[in-house]
Formats: structure tokens, C-alpha cells, sequence
């Protein structure tokens, strides 16, 4: 007797897990179809009966057997859109992505996932890693504890997820807490492993706030590299003080061989400042970077040209972290013929696409606002593809190279000379 | 007998309504004026310093706004928002600009440099029929609880506006219009509240204003009435100075 109740309460509890995931995955459905319905930039997402929509896969969820039919049932719908960054993400790889064990201190590496591993790109001057002597180029093996490996291949197994993402996940694995230490095991040029216990400082640059937005740390530098005048700031954020530099920037280099904007690692921030920095450099008026077509309005991304507009070549870095601001900037200078593009192909994350975790775990991405550069090409799925596409590896890191800068400095002279040329009587 | 009784009914119907015509626009307008602080208050006013502030509240920023203005077309505004630095406007006469630490200085042409100037307008209120030409009342809407004549006014170029204004009170609450900007026509909607006596001149203190995915509080504080403003207080800045000889040189 108390046999058979034990395998009825057994059953009994089976039996409500199975009702419990099956709720969630239900309220996960209706979480995507609200979602889509009120936030997407069409009235009627794309250009379909989204309550017909409803009414067809619903149904379906509620038959579907396990987590994964749902969640392929609410993918499929998702399909229907035919439009990029709409997605579901399996909530075990939403995990990896997702991970809140890092914190605001950081060892001063920036790292890129380069043919499947973890690879120190640059080392921030002065930070616990620079004193310590990890140098660009030597890949990471472990962080925390944790072998880095098996969180990239998992990341890599699922389509939808995107480089800045992969790339975002490997680096909040290299921070902590400020005033803790990391435990971080590397692999320098030799093949030889290295274990350091490396400090965790605050990030670089000045803390800079934007109304709701958490306070983030934001950097600039500027420096010449021969005749050419280089460029690079972490976010476009801080807006007094990044277009002031700017400016300089490009006050400075009147004359110059041309000047590089290094928007690698840039995920973006302040939309207009990328129309701020276009009005230095563009100078035919009434010329725009693209335009955002929302749900109740279209903004065109509008040039001002400034009086005085630099006309020496740009060349402009990108890679696949270079996102949003960053993107909008880089394709239409490219789009307006005024900037040539080196590097990867960015993120296409041109839009306000959010992510949030579903009721069932899964992540669910979503888009928006629809964003077309000057070019005619939506951003948004696409990202900026360089017109020359030029690679990091992890060879040229370590002999202390970045190709990507020096085969926009080559370009430049090439440029430069064409242009003298051209002007001598 | 019955046919008699008809028509007086229907008569008598008729008189009902007859007795609660729609007023014309003209006259909807000339009773803001009046409700306001009447014609003679405006014609007082020549110049005037307005100070408030700006919330965008669900992004978080605030930001503080100075307005100066001087009949009949002079207009400057400096607007000191919280992360995007100082935005300043304003109109000459003759010039409508922008110059922002965003976006950089700018000279506006076409439909919004109408508007700008019509906005800009010292006493635009008192003035409604030199900036519409043609002004309609299209109906009585209700908002709030509160019946509003709906007014249609379309100026000589550019997108009409939309003015609502209360049966009882005669107050403008709500103003719809689609605004020409660089960026594109944008939709724009103000609600009015909370109107204080500035100088003789009933404004509303609180304004929120709906343009695009942008929603933003504007409170008026203080209204200097007819201070001394240097004439420089309305010249170009150098920045757009620049422009302007840039833009005659070609």
C-alpha cells in the first residue's frame, strides 16, 4: 500500500512537471507574439495577419511533446518575418551568453575568438595584465577556473548566436569583481602555459553616464602613426568629451596623410554623435548615413557638414564587435564613397534589437526598428562588409603586428600619393 | 392634427441644435487669446526671458531650457541636456539655425526653417492670423472628460497644426501636427496643463511633448516680461556664421 502511493505521488509530480513545462512554454509563446505584435517597426509585422499568425501556432505549442518542438514551433513563426534578429536561443546556450559571473573589475585584455579559441588582441597600457606581461596574441585557456574551449564550441553550435555575443561571453569571463583577482592560464608564442593571478582594477577611461543607462567607462585616444592620424574610442558615449576629441583629431590633421577610425570592439551608443562625426568629414550637404524607419516614424541619419571638412582620405577599422553606432557610421561613410572600410564583417546589430529570457529560459531576440544605410542595404543581418576584408590571427599578434591598421596605413599613403598627384599642376 | 405635431417636433429639434451652433475658428482662437490675458496684455510684451526645465523621463535624462525672445522675429533658446551637452536654436530675422554639441552647427532651409519661424514667433498666439491663413473648426472632441473644439489651422507652408481647445475654458490642452525636421516629417503631439499666470499672460506651466519614439515634460518656471536683451543675445554664432558665408560664397 504505501508502495503504490509512493508511485502515485511520483507520478502525481511527473505529471505536474510535464503541465509546468508545458505552461511555460506557452507563456514563452505569447511573451514573442506580444512582443513582435507591439514592438515591431511594421504595424503589421512583416506585412502579415499577426493574429492569424497566433491563432495557427498556438495550437501547435500547445500540442508540442517537449521544450525543443516549442521551441521550434515558436522559431518557425519566427521565420515567417523572413526578417533577421528575431530568434530563439536554447536556453543552454543562453546561459553561456548570459553570464553574471563577471563584474566591473577587469585585467586590462581585450580578446577576439580566433579560429575557435580565445586570443589576447590588445593589452590595455598600465593594466594588471600589461604588468604582468601578457602580451597580444597568446590565447587564453582558462579564466576562473573555467576552460574557455568547451563555452566557445557550445556558443559556436548555435547559429544564432553572433560574434559580439561569443565575444561579450569570453570577456565577462575575464572579470570579476574590483579588488579580486582572476586565476587565468594562457598560452604564449612558444607553447609554453602560463598561470597568472592577475589583479582586477576598474575598466579604462572615465566613467560616463547617460540617463537610465548603467555608468560606463569610456575611453579615447588619439595618436599619429607617421603622417596618418589614428582614432579610436571604446564607445560612442561621453559626448562632450569623444566629439571634442574628435574634433582635435581631425583639426590635427589638416595637413595629414589621412586619418583611421578604429571602431573595432566599438558596440555604439548615441546614434546621432555617428552624424556629428560624419559633419567633419563629408562635405557635399544634404547627404545622409541611412535612415530608421520606425513603427510611427522615419528618421533619415542626416550629415551637417561642418565649415571647415577635412578632405584627406579615412580609412575606417571594423570587425564583427563593431555594432550599432559603430555600423551606421562605418556603412554609410563607406556607402557615401567617403571612407574605405578594412577589416571584418560587423555585427549586424545595427538596431535597438533587445534580448530578454523567455518564462521556459530560452533567449529571445528581437528587432525593433528597421535600418536601411545609404546604400540601399538594411544593417540589420547583414552589418557592414569591408571593402577590404582584413584578418586578425594570432601569428601576426604575436610578432606584434595588427594587419588590419597596417593595411589601411598602406592604403592611405597609396591614396595620398594619388591624391598629390592629382592636385600638382 | 398629427402631421402638425410632427413638424412642431421636429421644429422644435431644430431649434435645439440651431441654439448650439459650432463657432467659427476665428472665434475659438480669439477666445485663447482673450482667456489668456486678453490682446492688450501680448501687445504689452515686447521681449521676454523664459526659464524651465526638460525631463525625458523614461530614458532618464533632464535638462535645463533658457528662451529669449523680441518682437517682431528675434529668438534664441540654449537648452543644457544631461549627457548630450548644450543645444542652441535660434532665429534672426532671417537665419533659422541649430548648434549642437551632437550635431554641430547648422543653418535650416525649406519647410523647417517656416516652422522654425513660425514657432519662434514672438506673441504667436496674439498673431495666429498672420502665421494661418486659413483656420477651420473641424468638430468638438473629447478629451480628458472635457469637450474641445478642434481647429485646424494651416499656415502658408508647411503641415497644418491641430489645436484643441476646452468648450468651458477656452484653453488650448493638446496640440497635433506633423513637424518638418532634417531627420523627416516627424508626428508630434503636445499636451498642455497646468496653466499659470506669467506676467499677465496665462501659459501652460507644464507641457508634454510626444515626437517620434521621443516623449519629454517641459516645466515653465519663471518668465521675465519685457527685459533688456542685447541685440547680440539674437546674432549668428561664429560657427554658423561660417556656414552662412560658406553657403553665399558658392
Amino acid at each position: 500500500m504505501p508502495a503504490r502511493r509512493l508511485i502515485l505521488l511520483v507520478a502525481a509530480g511527473v505529471a505536474a512537471f510535464g503541465q509546468a513545462a508545458s505552461r511555460l512554454d506557452l507563456d514563452s509563446f505569447e511573451k514573442v507574439w506580444t512582443t513582435v505584435r507591439d514592438k515591431h517597426w511594421q504595424s503589421k509585422p512583416g506585412g502579415l495577419d499577426w493574429q492569424a499568425i497566433h491563432d495557427e501556432y498556438r495550437p501547435r505549442v500547445e500540442k508540442a511533446a517537449s521544450h525543443d518542438e516549442a521551441r521550434a514551433v515558436m522559431q518557425e513563426m519566427l521565420g515567417r518575418l523572413h526578417q533577421s534578429h528575431f530568434a530563439i536561443i536554447p536556453a543552454p546556450v543562453y546561459s553561456v551568453l548570459d553570464d553574471e559571473e563577471g563584474g566591473p573589475g577587469v585585467t586590462g585584455i581585450d580578446a577576439r575568438v580566433l579560429d575557435g579559441q580565445a586570443v589576447v588582441t590588445s593589452v590595455d597600457p598600465g593594466s594588471p595584465a600589461e604588468k604582468q606581461g601578457v602580451r597580444p596574441g597568446w590565447q587564453i585557456q582558462r579564466a576562473g577556473g573555467k576552460e574557455l574551449k568547451p563555452i566557445i564550441d557550445q556558443a559556436l553550435s548555435n547559429p544564432a548566436v553572433h560574434e559580439l555575443q561569443l565575444t561579450r561571453a569570453v570577456l565577462a569571463r575575464l572579470s570579476g569583481a574590483i579588488g579580486g583577482t582572476l586565476d587565468a592560464a594562457f598560452l604564449d608564442g612558444s607553447g609554453k602555459t602560463i598561470d597568472l593571478s592577475l589583479n582586477l582594477t576598474p575598466p579604462r577611461g572615465a566613467i560616463s553616464a547617460f540617463g537610465n543607462l548603467p555608468a560606463q567607462h569610456v575611453w579615447f585616444e588619439s595618436k599619429r602613426i607617421e603622417s596618418t592620424a589614428y582614432v579610436r574610442f571604446n564607445l560612442f558615449l561621453d559626448l562632450p568629451r569623444v566629439m571634442a576629441g574628435f574634433q582635435q583629431t581631425v583639426d590635427n590633421c589638416k595637413p595629414c596623410d589621412g586619418l583611421i577610425i578604429d571602431l573595432r570592439g566599438n558596440p555604439g551608443g548615441i546614434g546621432g554623435m555617428a552624424m556629428g562625426m560624419a559633419g567633419f568629414l563629408v562635405d557635399k550637404p544634404n547627404q545622409r548615413l541611412g535612415t530608421m524607419y520606425l513603427r510611427d516614424s522615419t528618421l533619415n541619419f542626416v550629415v551637417n557638414p561642418r565649415a571647415d571638412v577635412l578632405s584627406a582620405p579615412v580609412a575606417v577599422l571594423v570587425d564583427g564587435c563593431s555594432a550599432s553606432t559603430s555600423e551606421i557610421f562605418a556603412g554609410g561613410l563607406k556607402d557615401l564613397g567617403r571612407a574605405r572600410i578594412f577589416g571584418t564583417r560587423t555585427a549586424a546589430a545595427a538596431l535597438p534589437s533587445a534580448f530578454e529570457r523567455l518564462p521556459n529560459g530560452d533567449g529571445f531576440q528581437y528587432a525593433v526598428a528597421n535600418y536601411i544605410s545609404q546604400g540601399g542595404q538594411p544593417l540589420e543581418g547583414l552589418g557592414v562588409t569591408p571593402d577590404a576584408t582584413v584578418e586578425l590571427t594570432r601569428g601576426a599578434l604575436l610578432a606584434g603586428h595588427d594587419p588590419v591598421v597596417d593595411a589601411a596605413i598602406d592604403w592611405i599613403k597609396t591614396d595620398s600619393i594619388s591624391i598629390r598627384r592629382q592636385k600638382q599642376p | 392634427m398629427n402631421r402638425r405635431m410632427l413638424l412642431l417636433v421636429l421644429a422644435g429639434a431644430a431649434a435645439v441644435f440651431a441654439a448650439d451652433p459650432l463657432p467659427s475658428a476665428e472665434s475659438v482662437l480669439d477666445r485663447y487669446v482673450q482667456v489668456t490675458g486678453g490682446k492688450q496684455a501680448y501687445e504689452k510684451r515686447k521681449t521676454e526671458i523664459a526659464h524651465g526645465t526638460l525631463e525625458y523621463a523614461s530614458i532618464g535624462i533632464k535638462g535645463s531650457i533658457t528662451r529669449y525672445a523680441a518682437e517682431p522675429d528675434k529668438y534664441y533658446a540654449a537648452l543644457d541636456i544631461e549627457g548630450l551637452g548644450k543645444v542652441e536654436m535660434g532665429i534672426n530675422g532671417q537665419v533659422a539655425w541649430e548648434n549642437s554639441a551632437l550635431l554641430g552647427p547648422r543653418v535650416k532651409t525649406g519647410l523647417e526653417r517656416a516652422g522654425a519661424i513660425r514657432e519662434g514667433s514672438m506673441n504667436s498666439t496674439l498673431n495666429w492670423r498672420k502665421l494661418y491663413p486659413k483656420v477651420e473648426n473641424a468638430g468638438i472632441e473629447t478629451i480628458d472628460g472635457e469637450e474641445c473644439y478642434k481647429v485646424v489651422m494651416t499656415p502658408g507652408e508647411g503641415q497644418p497644426l491641430i489645436g484643441y481647445y476646452q468648450k468651458k475654458s477656452g484653453l488650448q490642452v493638446k496640440v497635433t501636427t506633423v513637424s518638418s525636421t532634417q531627420m523627416g516629417d516627424i508626428p508630434v503631439e503636445l499636451i498642455a496643463s497646468d496653466y499659470k499666470d506669467f506676467g499677465g499672460i496665462l501659459e501652460p506651466a507644464k507641457v508634454i511633448q510626444k515626437a517620434g519614439p521621443q516623449e519629454f515634460t517641459m516645466t515653465l518656471e519663471s518668465v521675465e516680461v519685457n527685459p533688456v536683451i542685447p541685440p547680440e543675445r539674437f546674432a549668428l554664432p561664429a560657427d554658423v556664421r561660417k556656414l552662412v558665408d560658406k553657403a553665399e560664397a558658392k
